[in-house]
């Protein structure tokens, strides 16, 4: 990585290259795979758009309860019967319309969510002291944008192949959360926390999202992302913890001797819970294209 | 970091066939009620509920109520066979340590192998509450298949980078096993709970290949080449 030469942090750039660079070739093997099934998902999709019902009934039935429970909810708030049908008739229209789909739905969510990743860490590199602070987070925040585009366009590609319509905004929620933040952000920590709270949503919304599809390449897909967009909060965890204990020397790879001067709680920050929650996770419909 | 299989870890493509070997202790016909019901009522202590579809995500105590079917009874007894599998290596590094046979042990590498054989007990706690909850035996002996492996590779450590990279392994594994049972779980809560211990497994991938000198998020996709392989 180029900009790694001009750093002033110990970093064993050749090393470091060469993970990057093994990284890539694994990314590519799996495009590859991903885009052999490609086909197979054309035919589903096909099929889905000819079938009036596409998704599992028991997947739509779950779903409409939740809508039903939304719904209730804001027909309380209209405060009559009358409120109440009309909510109940407007969630109705929108699950049978072809972007109604709870799997597509879920996917374009995703994609609102990847978006907005890909404008955090692009703006952040931006701020003088990440591009001219330690190379390590440089280059985190570097290939982290980089995936979190490679999930977008998988993402997009599924939504696409389901016969839904892509997603080409950030996610409505947590977009004004970011613009807010960005003008408070005076220090890397800074940073780290918000990219933290960004993969938080992006993990619990992913898993919470897993019992809901009916369609299989999407779960899988989407567990497959979560399973990088959790280690991507794992890394924050410990950075923001070496920074926030004034220890930012210890953000390096490889960090050598280094292991023997991390706190004890560098071996436990970066997973509070034996078990992922989904407390922050986004509602299906959140970044769906209306 | 490529992955390097443990010697005589199988493939991946002998998932389902030795999952149904490790299964077959339950049963033809192996389609259980669970001892809850509804998935709505399931809101216990330490829960989370996922507020679309009313069931239990997995939180701090994580139950698996509803129908299990052979096929997610066979992975349960898999994962469970994995998580005694990690809590005996866990155990046994923890021990190695004290006796002074790892040389010094850094104080977050201590802290690691102490809370990872904490999370791996409690998800090994969890399917047993899976199995035992659709009428089966509890799992209490590791993967019968892979502990002469790790045994092996074991007995040949001699300091803690070699624990850290053993440790890597059984967590690669137990996460792409995690990943590659979405393709076949059927239960939403086991899908939920699966989910939930994959991303932890992969988090402490993540530390560990930091302490061994890697890129902690070295793929762009979660991969399933590791996955057991029973």
């Amino acid at each position: 990585m180029h900009l790694l030469g001009r750093r002033k942090h110990p970093v064993d750039e050749h090393a470091l290259g060469l993970l990057i660079e093994e990284s890539q070739d694994l990314h590519t093997d799996a495009m590859v795979l991903a885009r052999s099934t490609v086909p197979d998902l054309a035919d589903l999709a096909a099929d889905r758009r000819l079938s009036p019902s596409p998704a599992d009934p028991l997947a739509i039935e779950d779903f409409k309860k939740s809508r039903q429970s939304l719904a209730g909810q804001l027909g309380v708030a209209l405060g009559g019967v009358l409120g109440l049908g009309l909510v109940h008739s407007m969630f109705a229209d929108s699950a049978a319309a072809a972007d109604g789909d709870l799997d597509v739905m879920q996917l374009q969510t995703a994609v609102s969510l990847e978006l907005l990743a890909v404008a955090t860490y692009e703006a952040a590199l931006t701020l003088p002291f990440i591009a001219d602070g330690n190379p390590v987070i440089v280059t985190f925040a570097e290939t982290t944008m980089s995936q979190h585009n490679e999930h977008r366009q998988a993402f997009s590609a599924q939504t696409e192949t389901l016969g839904g319509t892509d997603q080409t905004a950030t996610n409505p929620k947590y977009t004004p959360v970011v613009e807010e933040a960005k003008a408070t952000l005076a220090a890397p920590l800074d940073v780290v926390n918000l990219a933290a709270t960004l993969e938080q949503v992006a993990t619990e919304t992913y898993l919470a999202n897993l019992n809901r599809f009916t369609d299989v390449t999407a779960r899988v897909l989407m567990a497959s992302v979560m399973g990088v967009e959790c280690q991507h909060l794992a890394t924050l965890r410990a950075v923001g913890a070496l920074l926030e204990g004034g220890a930012p020397e210890l953000i390096a790879i490889p960090l050598g001797a280094g292991v023997a001067q991390l706190p004890a709680a560098a071996g436990s920050v970066a997973f509070p819970e034996p078990f992922s929650g989904v407390t922050m996770a986004s509602p299906p419909e959140e970044g769906a294209v209306e | 970091m490529n992955p390097e299989p443990i010697a005589g870890m199988p493939t991946r493509r002998r998932f389902l066939a030795g999952a149904a070997v490790l299964g077959a202790g339950l049963g033809a016909g192996f389609v259980l009620a669970a001892c809850g019901g509804d998935d709505d009522d399931d809101a216990g202590s330490g829960t989370t509920t996922d507020a679309a579809t009313g069931t239990t995500a997995a939180g701090a105590n994580t139950t698996v109520p509803g129908e299990v079917s052979s096929g997610d009874a066979e992975i349960a007894v898999l994962a469970a066979g994995l998580e005694a599998l990690a809590v005996g290596t866990y155990q046994a590094a923890l021990d190695a340590a004290g006796a002074g046979a790892l040389g010094e042990v850094p104080p977050a590498v201590a802290e690691f192998v102490t809370v990872a054989l904490a999370h791996h007990q409690a998800h090994l706690d969890a399917w047993n509450d899976v199995l035992t909850g659709a009428g089966a035996e509890a799992v209490t002996e590791p993967n019968g298949i892979l502990k002469p492996a790790v045994d092996a590779e074991f007995a040949k450590v001699t300091d803690v980078t070699g624990a850290a990279a053993l440790a890597l392994t059984l967590e690669q594994a137990a996460a792409a096993t995690y990943l590659e049972a979405q393709r076949t779980l059927t239960n939403k809560d086991a899908i939920l709970l699966a989910g939930s211990i994959q991303i932890v497994d992969a988090q402490h991938v993540s530390i560990l290949l930091y302490v061994l000198g890697e890129y902690p998020v070295p793929d762009v996709f979660a991969k399933t080449e590791l996955a057991v392989a029973a």
